[in-house]
């Protein structure tokens, strides 16, 4: 298709022509023409290709100097160049200014946020304040790097999911009638059969009996009908919840967006919500908040002079269990200094306030009540 | 202080720590209370001979008139032992400890006979040595010391070392009693360790190797730390030898704190009052005092005398470790031998030898008889259990263990003959 709307749409302009290159479509049909959206000037395809090729490069229509790329060279996609400009603009105000709804306090507060947003494209469009505006969006922009790349990824992921559940809706709807389809066609061949049941007995049968007949048969299939109705509710039934879920379920994925930092600080968007990031959690401290090998007393070294201990450190037998000095180092000059300043008279005296019935009376008395049930035994003992 | 709390984890400091005035009390408790306990044995057994001879003799009235006064000049008040003659008997059988270890060959390390006195020390701070006599706890001690401290001996072959006639059974019968009574807590921490590290430490000073403590690693170096070391008076200890070389010095100090550690420290009561740390610090003050408080000074600073900086926790450290130090090393310095001085050993004769011999518990001479053994090690595991709960557990017990010798007597009257109920102790009497 869109090949023939393209030639019906550049039937119209044959006079068309480059205006770098001066060629009109008349002579040469292929022609394309492709713009920049630095300064939207129109050139054919062959002239990007000639002047951009060997890298960046000023714009051939004259009087305008920017420098174009190559890579930035597209269709347009609009006959009008102001509404390209536009929506190039607006695509681009749109990606740095990407706040979501549900980020803001209240409704009134995303309804002025939208607005705002207009005004600054509007600003961009048509040219009043553009460096002003400019500069305060890139601002946003850099202050703001991490919330909009979380609502970029928010939104590339609830398009991907959009777009998945419709499929997953359309196959749904197309499992639903295809079951309807064969349904139809098994009722359809029962009541055949069930007919021609009918006929064959009939047949088969006394002239008497052929009303008798005739009745039982329509009651049968009155019965296998029914059934099949009922049969029916409840499968649709289930199906209906199925669709419920699912449907939940996609609204639970949609809610899940991820609040990025608090805020534009420059103050370019108010009524923010106020977001508390939770405290990322500290990486696992097996030691509690103690530095392993802190010591307040003494610095350990590698090496003490030592003429008992120096023979060891050539000794294989002893090296050989895996035995090291410094293993002994630090173990002594451990017991040199713990407790050195434990006060046992003051932190006794402390830890005895704190249970005075618990820690030093039981003491005496377990030794006399000892003595005293260990007696009971003892009178016959000689 | 990080090594400070490490120490206060262990069981030495949470059960085995007292303030001078809390074991004095202590002390007095257990003595009172065992003391009540034999003179109702001993009168009890007093009793129990009296009822035999009078059935004996077959004297239709027991109540006579030669029976009334002979039960009161037989009641003339026992006498028991103050705690002061307690606390010296037990410090006669720490250094018989000392000794006992010297039987073995090779002999037992210090460190087996240091723990097996720190347990029978503190077995004798909840049970009186009226109680249980020392004579029968201590080999048990340092049996379960050569245990717990890893050095392995046969029974038999500890028992061939402990003089006397004592059997294997003998020395094992208390073992059950021993451990309940340390609350089983076998971990005995001692200076020795920290005595190496320190020394280990100055000696690498001595030698321009030291390393800053962590509180002064901007003011201390390895060459200032030599300095210093080798800017220190001399020992002004007299017996110390004048010689300059500073790694003898060190070593010379060593050995003396050592000895100190040996013997001072395990027979006083700086074990329930002060800290390893502190013990082998205060010894070696009394081994070298300027080399000590060098140590001590590159470790939590040296004093100022105008007192600029006596507000920073360190400041207070080192001020109330001095006095500490000081204490410990007094207490330290004041023991003397008991075997070095005859007029102690002459009193502690006495007490021993007569005093102890009549106040003897009468009812616990017998540890090792037969199932004896068994009985009170489990009647005492449920009195631990019951006693933990509550503070009448003392008057509880007793009336258990009444109890329980009620239900006991139908049995023993069952015997035709009466049954034997006289102690042979009291019968020899």
């Amino acid at each position: 298709m869109p090949p023939v709307r393209d030639a019906m749409a550049n039937r119209g302009d044959d006079d068309e022509v480059c205006p770098v290159c001066k060629s009109s479509r008349y002579l040469n049909p292929d022609m394309q023409f492709l713009i920049n959206p630095e300064c939207y000037h129109k050139m054919c395809e062959s002239c990007v290709d000639r002047i951009f090729s060997s890298g960046p490069a000023n714009c051939p229509v004259a009087g305008c100097h920017k420098t174009l790329r190559k890579a930035r060279f597209r269709k347009q996609t609009f006959e009008d160049i102001n509404v390209e400009r536009e929506v190039d603009i607006r695509r681009r105000v749109m990606q740095i200014l990407n706040r979501r709804e549900e980020e803001f306090d209240s409704k009134r507060a995303w309804d002025d946020f939208l607005e705002q947003r207009e005004e600054i494209i509007a600003n961009l469009v048509h040219g009043t304040d553009v460096a002003k505006t400019e500069n305060d969006l890139q601002r946003y922009a850099s202050e703001n790097v991490r919330s909009i790349r979380a609502n970029q990824a928010l939104e590339v992921q609830e398009a991907s999911s959009f777009k998945e559940q419709q499929t997953h809706e359309q196959e749904l709807a197309r499992l639903r009638r295809e079951a309807a389809k064969q349904e139809y066609e098994n009722e359809r061949r029962e009541l055949q059969a069930s007919r021609e049941d009918v006929l064959s007995r009939l047949a088969a049968g006394r002239p008497g009996d052929a009303a008798a007949i005739a009745r039982e048969g329509k009651k049968v299939l009155l019965k296998k009908s029914s059934a099949r109705r009922s049969e029916e509710d409840r499968i649709r039934q289930k199906q209906a919840a199925l669709r419920n879920s699912d449907a939940r379920k996609a609204g639970q994925t949609g809610n899940t967006a991820d609040k990025a930092d608090a805020a534009g600080d420059s103050g370019l968007i108010k009524g923010l919500k106020k977001i508390v990031t939770p405290e990322p959690e500290k990486p696992y401290d097996p030691f509690g908040g103690m530095v392993p090998n802190k010591r307040d007393y003494y610095t350990l070294r590698d090496f003490y002079p030592s003429s008992y201990l120096d023979p060891i450190r050539q000794d294989t037998r002893m090296q050989a269990g895996g035995y090291d000095l410094q293993e002994y180092y630090s173990r002594t000059l451990m017991e040199a200094f713990a407790g050195l300043g434990c006060f046992v008279d003051e932190e006794v005296t402390r830890r005895d306030d704190g249970d005075s019935l618990r820690s030093s009376r039981p003491v005496a008395t377990q030794g006399s009540a000892l003595a005293a049930v260990s007696s009971a035994g003892t009178p016959d003992a000689s | 202080m990080i090594e400070d709390d490490f120490y206060r984890t262990s069981s030495q400091f949470r059960l085995w720590s007292f303030t001078a005035a809390s074991l004095k009390s202590l002390r007095a408790t257990t003595n009172s209370v065992a003391s009540d306990r034999v003179r109702a044995a001993i009168r009890r057994a007093q009793e129990a001979r009296r009822s035999a001879t009078s059935s004996a003799t077959g004297t239709p009235a027991p109540d006579g008139d030669a029976g009334g006064s002979s039960s009161k000049a037989e009641e003339k008040p026992i006498e028991c032992l103050t705690p002061e003659e307690e606390q010296q008997t037990v410090s006669y059988y720490c250094e018989q400890i000392i000794q006992l270890g010297e039987n073995y060959k090779p002999p037992l390390p210090t460190i087996v006979r240091a723990t097996a006195i720190q347990y029978l020390r503190r077995f004798y701070l909840t049970n009186s040595p009226m109680t249980y006599h020392p004579k029968q706890i201590m080999p048990c001690a340092l049996f379960l010391a050569t245990k717990t401290d890893n050095y392995y001996m046969s029974l038999r072959q500890f028992a061939d070392g402990v003089p006397g006639d004592a059997t294997a059974e003998d020395i094992i019968a208390p073992e059950f009693l021993v451990m309940q009574s340390l609350r089983f807590t076998f971990d005995v921490r001692h200076p020795f360790r920290g005595l190496e590290g320190g020394i280990m430490e100055l000696q690498a000073m001595a030698q321009g190797q030291g390393t800053a403590a962590p509180h002064f690693s901007g003011s201390q170096t390895a060459a200032s730390l030599q300095q210093g070391l080798l800017a220190l008076p001399p020992n002004p200890n007299p017996s110390a030898s004048s010689s300059s070389n500073l790694t003898d010095r060190i070593a010379r100090a060593h050995h003396t704190t050592r000895e100190l550690l040996k013997t001072a420290a395990q027979i006083t009561d700086v074990y329930f009052l002060y800290t390893p740390a502190q013990i082998w610090l205060a010894a070696l003050m009394l081994a070298d005092r300027p080399l000590a408080e060098f140590y001590l000074g590159t470790k939590v600073g040296v004093a100022d005398d105008d007192g600029a900086q006596q507000e920073s926790p360190l400041a207070a450290l080192r001020v109330k470790l001095r006095l500490t130090l000081n204490d410990c090393a007094a207490m330290l310095q004041a023991y003397k031998p008991l075997a070095s001085d005859p007029d102690q050993m002459k009193t502690l004769r006495r007490i021993i030898g007569k005093k102890l011999y009549h106040c003897q518990n009468p009812e616990k001479v017998n540890l090792g008889a037969g199932g004896q053994k068994r009985i009170p090690a489990a009647a005492a595991a449920a009195a631990a259990a019951a006693g933990v709960d509550s503070g009448t557990s003392g008057s509880e017990m007793e009336r258990l263990a009444k109890k329980r010798k009620l239900e006991q007597q139908p049995q023993q009257s069952k015997d035709i003959f009466g049954g034997e109920l006289v102690m042979q102790r009291t019968k020899e009497r």
